[in-house]
């Protein structure tokens, strides 16, 4: 069980997380991130919310999976993953990264899930299903949410800074219990913690034409 | 605290029910509008207030409050305070309370639950200071869903002031100021310094911050559709 938790949560899965940034690229465009302290200031604000956001849908999406009617629970989700998410750029960035999910996904671990879900669902809803139909429980799907709600953009900022990866590393993996809290705390509702910054962020980066990440 | 709003035989708007208890008061200030009016100091740590708006079909409300609502903590352990506004909107609600001031160690929720049908107007403006003038700021958090025929349009939740998880330097902003309006035509994306207005289904949600108050509503204008100018004026 666990190694399958650990392949949703790896990197190297080819699903499409490596083309966003979550932000950072406009961040560090805007001054707000430029050393280590600052993007462990910038990851903790994404966890707090669209993590938050994730793992609570990626959980719920993991038990849908299961339902009476998964097709009628994943659109309820779907629906509410819009709400939570008004911003269109990050709408579109969620919604490309869960086609890219359902790609790999249903590959590795054929469901019939999988054809409950929306066209191009929201990345969350994606995992939780991907989490469901890989032998794992709700709870692995809100702790791999919450970790890649971090993870993809602290690389971005490695990349994009030059930083050092020993130091962007320490910096992801001491957030560690931050990441197991808001998973734990994400489980059993549907947070809706936004952050007003990262949906400016979001659409002021996706009008650019120079950008180097789609998101 | 309970207003209604219902459509007469000659189409005007009258207010069968205009009532209220405890904290806040609640006066008939036009034929189609109220002004909310706090008795007492506060809202105070541990208060909880409930306002119920229903505008039927046809009908139309503007909602007001004669003052900013200064949130204070309780003495020792302060319990948050609480208001939560639930609307059932058939015709047109304004809701344009004066700023939330919230002083140091006080720690606010402010929800809006709102239930709309096909014809309905929302338009609802929230202004948040945090902290009075050389005080340290304090916390608020403010919830709001809307609903159309049980579908989501929009549900979000935002944490300002020191504790709140993505309150965290460089940008932990004393001014906070939001619009959301359904009912209109859906607007574009447009983007302004520290002010963003995004499109929802059949409206819009305009959100700006700023250290000042008056910074923030300036900059919600600045990406703001021409229409609701007005109210944010109102609400200046």
């Amino acid at each position: 069980m666990t190694a399958a938790l650990l392949t949703l949560a790896d990197s190297r899965l080819p699903a499409g997380g490596h083309t966003h940034s979550g932000g950072v690229e406009q961040a560090i465009a805007a001054g707000l991130l430029s050393d280590p302290g600052s993007l462990a200031a910038f990851l903790r604000r994404r966890l707090a919310t669209s993590g938050a956001v994730a793992a609570g849908l990626a959980a719920a999406a993991c038990r849908a999976a299961d339902a009476v009617d998964p097709v009628a629970s994943l659109a309820a989700l779907d629906a509410e993953a819009d709400a939570r998410t008004p911003s269109p750029a990050l709408r579109a960035a969620s919604r490309q990264q869960g086609r890219g999910l359902v790609r790999v996904g249903s590959r590795a671990w054929p469901h019939p899930a999988w054809a409950a879900l929306p066209a191009q669902p929201h990345h969350p809803l994606a995992l939780g299903v991907a989490a469901a139909t890989g032998g794992l429980t709700p709870r692995d799907a809100a702790h791999a949410a919450a970790y890649l709600s971090i993870s993809g953009p602290a690389t971005a900022a490695q990349r994009l800074l030059a930083m050092d990866p020993i130091t962007v590393a320490a910096v992801t993996a001491r957030l560690a219990p931050e990441v197991d809290e808001v998973a734990g705390a994400s489980i059993g509702g549907l947070p809706a913690a936004t952050d007003p910054l990262l949906d400016l962020l979001a659409e002021v980066h996706t009008a650019r034409n120079d950008r180097f990440f789609a998101s | 605290m309970e207003v209604v709003a219902r459509c007469d035989a000659r189409g005007r708007t009258v207010l069968p029910v205009v009532r209220a208890s405890g904290q806040l008061a609640v006066r008939r200030t036009g034929a189609a509008s109220v002004h909310l009016v706090a008795t007492a100091f506060g809202p105070l740590g541990g208060d909880d207030v409930e306002i119920r708006l229903v505008v039927e079909a046809g009908a139309r409300l503007a909602v007001h409050s004669v003052a900013a609502a200064v949130v204070l903590p309780a003495r020792g352990e302060s319990p948050p305070s609480r208001q939560v506004v639930r609307a059932e909107v058939a015709g047109v609600l304004h809701l344009a309370p004066e700023p939330t001031v919230v002083t140091a160690r006080a720690d606010h929720r402010a929800e809006l639950h709102a239930q709309l049908s096909d014809d309905a107007e929302l338009t609802a403006t929230e202004q948040v200071l945090l902290g009075r003038v050389g005080e340290e700021p304090g916390r608020w958090t403010g919830t709001t869903r809307i609903e159309r025929h049980g579908r989501p349009l929009v549900h979000t939740t935002i944490g300002l002031g020191p504790g709140a998880p993505a309150w965290l330097p460089p940008v932990a902003p004393r001014a906070y100021v939001s619009t959301v309006s359904m009912g209109g035509p859906q607007a574009e994306v447009a983007t302004g310094v520290d002010a963003v207005r995004l499109p929802l289904p059949g409206g819009w949600v305009g959100t700006a911050w700023a250290e000042e108050l008056h910074e923030a509503v300036t900059r919600l204008a600045s990406v703001t559709p021409r229409p609701v100018q007005d109210l944010v004026e109102v609400a200046r």
